[in-house]
């Protein structure tokens, strides 16, 4: 029996998630049909979809629910949506503000129920009235449960503008999610690892070492983090003791005003090829340094990458 | 009697090919423009199914599902020449792997049966 927009319908033994959708006059987009090219991706709300619905996907996207109706014969019940319609939606209360550096504001929340996430994921923020931003994970596993993200100050953003001049610790948000692969999932604890962020995108990045110094990764990890200038260089001090404390961890600032181009020092690292490697800051670049770095020879099934899109 | 796909490797062969034939696609003039999607995961899913399928593998699609899929390129411009380069870019592929002429000829026949589906035309009736 599976479960779709309020309305149920009964599968025949042995057919798919698909062919029961289908046969209810439900139109999903697909292609393959042999869970492969992940077009019919749908959303688990509740239930368990089979293994082979899962296979391929990324760690992010199962423990987003995400399956693939077209090979998912259920053993039990599913409630099943469109990708991304259903999220988990806690309430949670504001812990404390405090800067970071002239720019970055970290805000940790307390969740008021349960709230599961890898770090290195996100979520979205949603105030009272309906402001809805993203923002990445960056807690790590000594604030615990406090949820912590590092919101970039625009000049003129609505949400960082009422985060740093009018919210107080005790208001209530919502969170929603979590969403998103970038985590220390899927990498080999000898793996070399390369994490490179610019701006907030250090953000995630700060989760995932911590994530991964914690689960006890041995192999290589250098972050890249890339700022326009030294103010911009946040946890700065606090990377550097972690590259102190751990053999196995390189902490490199690159700066633009110094003309350092973070895409050119991250290809140049000459563990690229066979790196689990962690790509975090505005779309537009992120996207530019994947395209490279695959180019250059970083295997897809290792980049793992978070686009941060600009609100409209 | 086993597929190119099994003997290939089966599903982890896969990831590695779509890495050489990604590149390829994305470097090559005559038709990075088409395959200039944002979304490389979802891209690269798509040709990992597509490298299922012509070698063998596990593999569903209904021309409807190739003609929809391919009509936006189609309606960009997409011709025989871009197919044609297509192939070529999976047989170079495909040799990297270690298959043989032979298997590479079968791909290449296994790939033509789409190509009417894929431009979004009629087949010529002889």
């Amino acid at each position: 029996m599976i479960s779709f927009e309020g309305k149920t319908i009964a599968l025949e033994p042995g057919q798919t998630v698909l062919a029961g959708l289908e046969a209810a006059g439900v139109g999903v987009e697909t292609s393959c049909r042999a869970g492969v090219c992940q077009s019919c991706l749908m959303q688990v709300v509740d239930g368990a979809p089979s293994k082979r619905s899962q296979q391929g996907l990324s760690p992010g996207q199962i423990a987003g629910g995400l399956f693939m109706p077209c090979v998912c014969v259920p053993e039990g019940d599913l409630v099943v949506a469109r990708a991304g319609d259903a999220h988990q939606r806690i309430e949670a209360e504001v812990h404390s503000l405090e800067p970071l550096s002239d720019s970055v504001l970290r805000v940790r929340l307390k969740p008021l129920a349960d709230f599961a996430y890898r770090p290195g994921q996100f979520v979205r923020l949603i105030t009272e009235d309906g402001l809805v931003r993203s923002y990445s994970i960056a807690s790590t596993p000594d604030v615990a449960p406090l949820v912590e993200l590092h919101v970039r100050l625009i000049p003129g953003g609505r949400m960082s503008g009422r985060l740093k001049g009018s919210t107080a610790p005790g208001d209530r948000v919502v969170v929603s999610g979590p969403s998103g692969g970038c985590t220390y999932d899927g990498v080999e604890a000898d793996q070399p690892m390369i994490l490179a962020g610019a701006g907030t995108g250090l953000a995630p990045l700060w989760g995932v070492l911590h994530d991964a110094l914690a689960r006890g990764h041995r192999g290589p990890i250098t972050l890249y983090h890339g700022a326009l200038n030294e103010g911009g260089l946040y946890l700065r001090g606090e990377l550097e003791g972690l590259a102190e404390r751990h053999a196995n961890f390189r902490y490199r600032p690159c700066l633009m005003d110094r003309g350092e181009d973070l895409l050119a020092i991250v290809k140049a690292d000459p563990a690229l090829k066979g790196a689990g490697l962690y790509l975090c800051g505005d779309a537009p670049l992120v996207e530019r340094m994947r395209k490279a770095l695959f180019l250059a020879g970083a295997r897809l099934a290792d980049i793992r990458a978070d686009a941060f899109a600009a609100a409209a | 009697m086993t597929t190119l796909y099994e003997r290939l490797g089966g599903a982890p062969a896969m990831e590695t090919a779509v890495d050489i034939f990604y590149r390829k696609v994305l470097t090559d003039d005559r038709i990075s423009r088409f395959f200039e999607d944002v979304d490389m995961e979802r891209q690269a899913a798509k040709q990992k199914a597509f490298l299922t399928m012509v070698t063998g593998g596990p593999a569903n699609y209904t021309g409807q599902d190739m003609r929809r899929g391919h009509a936006h390129l189609v309606a960009q411009g997409l011709d025989d020449s871009h197919f044609d380069a297509v192939v070529e870019l999976l047989a170079g592929t495909l040799a990297e792997l270690g298959a043989s002429p032979a298997d590479i000829a079968e791909v290449g026949a296994l790939a033509n049966s789409v190509r009417d589906d894929v431009l979004n035309r009629e087949p010529v009736k002889a």
